[in-house]
């Protein structure tokens, strides 16, 4: 269903919101068909708003597809909760299950047909479903990757040792030089959809501002090693998706997500960028990064600045434990 | 056997009691007394030295190797030094290093089992018993608090039983806890006796005032029960509570030095870098993690206990056969679990606390525990709570039905189940998803550009902010159930009430979706003002809702014991929920440590120094949370044989008459 947009920017909101107008849309339904005298009986309202979460919502309408293990988590929240709704009260409880008391007492030709088709179907589906289970697969295994394993208490690049815990960012300075986060944090591109640059006229804003100096200086060359060597993979716009990005699985990491490098101290970059896939620890399992030890190929300075430049045109900020 | 004795005369009774509350005054302070004279013994040493033996033993050597010829005339004994890991203080390295270990049957004897899965059972049930017979005391205090002050006689007296069917039951249970404790030991002293040996000797000088804490707990509990009854009246009674208060204090000091050797083995200190004891108890006890955890345990313990304790009444509700015992144990089940959940509210901000300071002392275990390793589990964790609260909601709503009146809040339970069924999806979405390569490849990345969202703290803060404060609206539903406010300003009250709920959630969800747009430093200080929303919510509304039922028009008796049998079923679950978040959160501790007995100190060298898959986990924390309530149910089914049969007699409404709920046996 991906002619109806998801807004970038307002995702898991507009979600929430698509299915609180959706319940909502359904009950003023069953109030009008009840105020008719023809409401739906709360067995089928049940089930129909849960098939239409689960079956509908979640598997059409949410895109990129959603995997299966967050869709059962999903699943089964959703039958807790339709459960809870159901048998709130006692007298939508005895109405809820109403239907399924009719079935299993089977007083008409119908409920009685219905019951011994049911004695029979279910065995059998249980049978099958069985049966599927134990089929060989040749799907590949299911895999939960620590994305970020813990970093080591220290790490040593160049032969210098740097404590992660404390080590600063040497280029997150002001315009005397000095080490001031919250100077360059107020200078990072503006964070609302299309993370335009906050003034492109101003020295203290825009990189390619001739007079660039301190911070936004140095997020300039940050940027210039990243062009040069980062954004074939994670691509020109830091979303993972550069030129070579699909000949791995995962693609790279995309630094615009919230879950990566906004989740992240610098020395954690740092410790990452300089190490590589091969160099994570065993917490990483499964190892599922190809990002080469760029150690091997850039300076420490040069790290420190290309990692300033990702938090700079994120508009994110990085971690910090003070 | 309290209730069998003879009448005494008023003197003598009250002779008994202030004799009674001596010894238990004596009880409790016979440790520190002792402890005091360990200490001074060298136990404790202090930053001035090493121990006089130990000074003595250095010297002996000393002149041995200049016997020998090995130094020059009339050098001093020189006393080695070390730095507090932690502290960064210097001290005199009065212990032996950590022992090195090795994988060999000197080390790590074993049976052909894996070891820790032994240490790990016999430490969790040794856990669970201790915790119940720690947190009912407590209740019980309150209990019989709240019946001494209550100037309803016969309010006062069912809340004097049930404070004492409450005792009744953790008293079985205490007999458990020292079988545990003791074959807790032996597993250690069996399986794992250079790591045991090491521990026992930085406590050394604190694990016999331990064992004495023990003594004095049990003398002042058995005092507390079986003088129940010659403490009933006037100033008696005041005693027999003080008791109960003392009780609690050594309880007390009993979890906070057990806590202070699972603080050690995370976050070590008054030790040097090769785990050599420095002479300061203090410093040992007083690790980075230690006043976390005392606070997170004592909250987790009484909403354990109170979970237990209204699992039992359950169990008895659904066991009863006569409309006197559905009602007395339908009211107990709601007391206890009423007391259970006000410190289940409060359980979340400690453990945030507890996390900060993990966090704080080492970043690499934050991250194991929060972000990677482990983090899964804390996704399970998330689950059990949300069951919960979840629950708990379900409970009250239930609980309504037995209100003459409580059908008019009924009809909004959807609504409120859109709120908990949201906050907890959002709660419990995985930051990192379990997926096949297929899927994350049709993905397109690691994180879902929707839901990934949810993944992150500043969402699930929202979450369960938005969960707590609707079970805090379902608890005022339950307390108007069958009142109507008849004060002059119900009419602005409601209105008020309806506004501070609607502008709370809202303050909550901006903040939440605000957090996405600041550093993180800010957007950590974020969660205090969704929390003070949250028990804003609680604190305020609550009692302004008392205050507007105050002299209200009762549209109808609370009839006790007409509750569905759903009710029962969902606290029986509650209680589970709470033994199996249990087992798993004292897991996650744990296995924090990776391959260290004590971090960074003590390396764990045994065959079974890896992490274990979740699933696996997942069994031995099910199988214990199976043991514990196949051996609890043992328990309650003693507190059955010493019940009387209560004889059955017109059908119960409110109040529940005191005497209609079943009499305690004569003895224990």
């Amino acid at each position: 269903m991906t002619w109806l947009k998801l807004v970038e920017g307002y995702m898991p909101m507009q979600m929430i919101t698509e299915l609180a107008v959706c319940i909502l849309f359904f009950s003023i339904c069953n109030y009008l068909l009840k105020k008719a005298g023809i409401g739906v009986p709360k067995f089928w309202a049940g089930i129909l708003v849960w098939c239409f979460i689960n079956l509908f919502y979640l598997k059409y309408r949410i895109y990129p597809p959603i995997p299966f293990s967050v869709r059962a988590i999903y699943g089964t929240v959703s039958a807790c909760g339709i459960f809870m709704w159901v048998s709130g009260s006692q007298e939508e409880w005895l109405e809820f299950k109403r239907p399924i008391i009719s079935v299993l007492d089977a007083n008409n030709a119908f409920t009685k047909v219905l019951r011994t088709a049911l004695l029979l179907l279910l065995p059998l589906g249980l049978g099958a479903f069985a049966y599927s289970s134990l089929l060989p697969s040749f799907d590949e295994p299911i895999e939960l990757r620590t994305v970020h394993p813990a970093p080591p208490a220290t790490t040593k690049v160049h032969g210098k040792t740097y404590v992660l815990q404390t080590a600063q960012q040497p280029y997150r300075i002001d315009t005397e030089g000095k080490y001031d986060p919250a100077y360059s944090n107020a200078h990072i591109v503006d964070q609302s959809m299309g993370r335009l640059m906050k003034d492109v006229n101003s020295s203290e804003d825009n990189p390619w501002d001739p007079n660039a100096k301190g911070y936004i200086k140095h997020v300039r060359e940050g940027g210039e090693i990243f062009f040069q060597n980062c954004h074939f993979c994670h691509g020109d716009n830091l979303n993972g998706r550069g030129l070579w990005a699909f000949a791995f699985n995962p693609i790279p990491a995309n630094f615009t997500d919230a879950g990566t490098i906004a989740q992240l101290q610098e020395t954690f970059v740092f410790w990452r960028v300089a190490k590589g896939g091969i160099g994570l620890p065993g917490e990483g399992f499964p190892w599922a990064s190809v990002m080469p030890p760029w150690e091997q190929h850039l300076t420490v300075d040069e790290i420190w600045k290309v990692i300033m430049f990702e938090y700079w045109h994120t508009g994110y900020y990085p971690r910090t434990w003070d | 056997m309290g209730r069998l004795f003879t009448p005494m005369t008023r003197g003598k009774k009250r002779f008994s009691a202030v004799t009674a509350l001596i010894v238990a005054g004596v009880f409790l302070t016979l440790p520190i007394i002792l402890s005091v004279t360990a200490l001074a013994g060298g136990g404790g040493g202090g930053a001035s030295g090493p121990p006089a033996e130990v000074l003595e033993q250095r010297k002996a050597a000393a002149a041995a190797a200049a016997a020998a010829g090995e130094t020059v005339e009339g050098e001093e004994v020189k006393i080695e030094t070390g730095r507090d890991v932690y502290y960064k203080t210097e001290g005199p390295a009065v212990g032996m290093p950590a022992p090195i270990t090795a994988d060999n049957e000197t080390f790590y004897p074993r049976y052909n089992f894996e070891s820790r899965v032994l240490l790990w059972v016999a430490n969790q049930q040794h856990l669970y018993y201790g915790s119940f017979v720690l947190a009912v005391p407590i209740f019980c205090m309150c209990i019989e608090l709240a019946g001494m002050i209550s100037k309803d006689k016969a309010m006062a007296k069912k809340y004097d039983q049930l404070a004492y069917d409450f005792i009744r039951i953790s008293l079985t249970a205490y007999s458990l806890t020292a079988i545990l404790g003791g074959i807790l030991i032996f597993t250690f002293l069996t399986l794992y006796p250079a790591f045991f040996g090491y521990l026992s000797s930085i406590f050394r000088p604190v694990m016999h005032i331990y064992a004495l804490t023990f003594v004095a707990e049990s003398g002042v509990l058995y005092i507390y029960y079986y003088g129940w009854d010659k403490m009933r009246e006037g100033v008696l009674k005041w005693v027999h509570l003080s008791m109960c208060v003392i009780l609690n204090v050594i309880g007390t000091v009993l979890m906070f030095l057990a806590n202070s050797w699972i603080a050690f083995m995370m976050s070590p200190a008054g030790v040097d870098e090769q785990g050599r004891y420095l002479g300061n108890i203090w410093h040992v006890l007083h690790t980075a993690l230690w006043n976390p955890l005392n606070v997170h345990r004592i909250l987790g313990n009484m909403a354990f206990g109170g979970g237990v304790v209204a699992a039992y009444a359950a169990y008895r509700f659904l066991s009863s056969t006569t409309d006197e015992e559905r009602a007395h144990y339908d009211w107990m089940g709601y007391i206890a679990m009423s007391l259970g959940v006000a410190f289940l509210i409060p359980l979340p901000f400690a453990g945030y606390w507890l996390m900060r300071e993990v966090y704080a002392y080492r970043q690499q275990m934050g991250i194991t525990l929060m972000g990677g390793l482990l983090a899964w589990l804390f996704i399970i964790q998330a689950t059990m709570i949300g069951i919960l609260f979840l629950t708990t909601n379900y409970y009250l709503w239930q609980a309504l039905g037995r209100m003459t009146g409580g059908e008019r809040f009924q009809k909004y339970i959807k609504y409120l189940v859109f709120i908990l069924v949201v906050g907890l999806l959002v709660f419990i979405t995985p930051h990192t998803i379990v997926m096949s390569p297929a899927e994350l490849k049709a993905m397109g990345g690691q994180q879902h550009p929707v839901l990934g969202n949810y993944g992150v703290m500043s969402a699930k803060n929202g979450g369960i902010n938005a969960i707590i404060m609707t079970t805090i609206l379902s608890f005022i539903w339950y307390q108007r159930g069958n009142k109507v406010p008849t004060v002059s300003w119900s009419k602005f009250g409601n209105i008020f009430m309806g506004v501070f709920f609607i502008v709370a959630q809202i303050n909550n969800i901006f903040l939440a979706c605000y957090g996405y747009f600041i550093p993180a430093n800010v957007r950590i200080g974020l969660s205090v003002p969704q929390v003070a929303g949250t028990l804003s919510c609680l604190l305020l509304m609550t009692p302004l809702n008392l205050a507007m039922l105050k002299g209200g028009r009762e549209l109808g008796p609370i009839k006790w014991g007409q509750i569905p049998p759903r009710s029962q079923y969902a606290i029986i679950m509650l209680a589970t929920a709470f033994t199996w978040m249990m087992g798993l959160m004292g897991y996650i501790r744990s296995s924090v440590r990776l391959f260290w007995h004590v971090n960074e100190v003590m390396r764990d060298n045994s065959p079974w120094a890896y992490t274990h898959t979740i699933g696996f986990a997942a069994n031995v924390i099910s199988f214990n949370v199976l043991f514990f309530w196949i051996s609890i149910m043992f328990v309650f089914w003693l507190g059955t044989l010493g019940a009387k049969k209560v004889a059955v007699s017109k059908p119960v409404s409110d109040p529940v008459p005191a005497g209609a709920s079943p009499q305690p046996a004569a003895g224990h």
